[in-house]
């Protein structure tokens, strides 16, 4: 039974998943690499209109939540998106900001875990998307739609199995890492050629002003 | 109405067609809930709740509620746009 409950993963994780120093020590990393970011993106002259406009684009694109038959469902969640259209420190924010009024306002990923998904989804999606992004643009020539498309689903399914390493860590979920990561990896795999295709279709058609 | 705008505006209109009105045909349960409560950890209450828990209004009807958390989070989101503009 658990596989089909916990393929799903939308990423957000809940309170009461995470072990407290695997909470801890993710919201530790994520808000050293957000204050970097932070640094970094004003610093290179980044305008905070476009951390705002991202930020609300992605949390509105994140409502449209398809159901699955079955009772689940996936949204899209952006983060190669974003770090693409804003470059890796810009895309970090913008899903940061996203995330934190996901959970604020809307109970939306546990208050415990907003540093376990903001690692997964503001971190490794936004960094790991823009690198493929870019690595696939100068083998591929120039091939937007392609490598949005890697981007996009690559970096979605590697920030799912880094959710289930942190919850596999965790004692309390009751389920080991052997079946934590490829349950919720594999079923990212799938759900991921949505996120890319996406990915792919949007940077193929909107100006980037990440570098 | 700029064009991001618009688009945002027009995702927030529709997006209860599929966070409640599909939801509620497929019998959606939030995934990690249900392993939750496969596990025994279904009894313990999220430590908050959120000011629209799960993108609800407490006594408005779950399509309405959706739309207006939905607008009071692209609205704050939005804020520095809106007061701020676009630099260049």
């Amino acid at each position: 039974m658990f596989p089909g409950a916990v393929r799903g993963c939308t990423v957000h994780i809940p309170d009461g998943f995470l072990s407290p120093p695997v909470a801890l020590s993710l919201y530790i990393i994520s808000l050293l690499v957000v204050t970097y970011s932070g640094r970094r993106y004003f610093k290179e002259g980044g305008d905070i209109y476009y951390l705002s406009v991202m930020a609300a684009g992605i949390f509105a694109a994140q409502m449209l939540n398809w159901p699955i038959p079955g009772g689940t469902s996936a949204h899209l969640v952006g983060g190669a998106l974003a770090g693409i259209l804003l470059g890796p420190f810009g895309g970090c924010l913008a899903m940061f900001m996203n995330l934190l009024v996901q959970c604020i306002l809307m109970g939306d990923g546990g208050i415990t875990a907003l540093g376990a998904n903001a690692f997964n989804m503001a971190v490794v999606d936004v960094f790991l998307g823009y690198l493929i992004y870019k690595m696939v643009m100068r083998i591929s020539g120039g091939k937007k739609f392609l490598a949005g498309f890697l981007a996009g689903w690559l970096a979605i399914a590697a920030a799912a199995v880094v959710c289930g390493v942190e919850i596999g860590l965790s004692p309390q979920f009751g389920y080991p890492l052997s079946v934590t990561v490829p349950v919720i990896g594999t079923w990212h795999l799938l759900l991921g050629l949505v996120e890319g295709v996406a990915t792919g279709f949007i940077v193929s058609r909107v100006r980037v002003i990440g570098k | 109405m700029s064009r991001p705008y618009l688009l945002i505006l027009i995702l927030v209109l529709v997006s209860p067609i599929f966070g409640v009105i599909g939801a509620d045909i497929v019998g959606y349960h939030e995934p990690l809930d249900v392993a939750a409560e496969l596990i025994g950890l279904g009894e313990s209450e999220p430590i908050w709740t959120g000011i629209f828990p799960d993108y609800t209004v407490p006594g408005v009807p779950d399509v309405m509620g959706y739309m207006i958390s939905g607008f009071v989070g692209v609205g704050v989101l939005l804020l520095p746009a809106l007061l701020r503009g676009r630099r260049d």
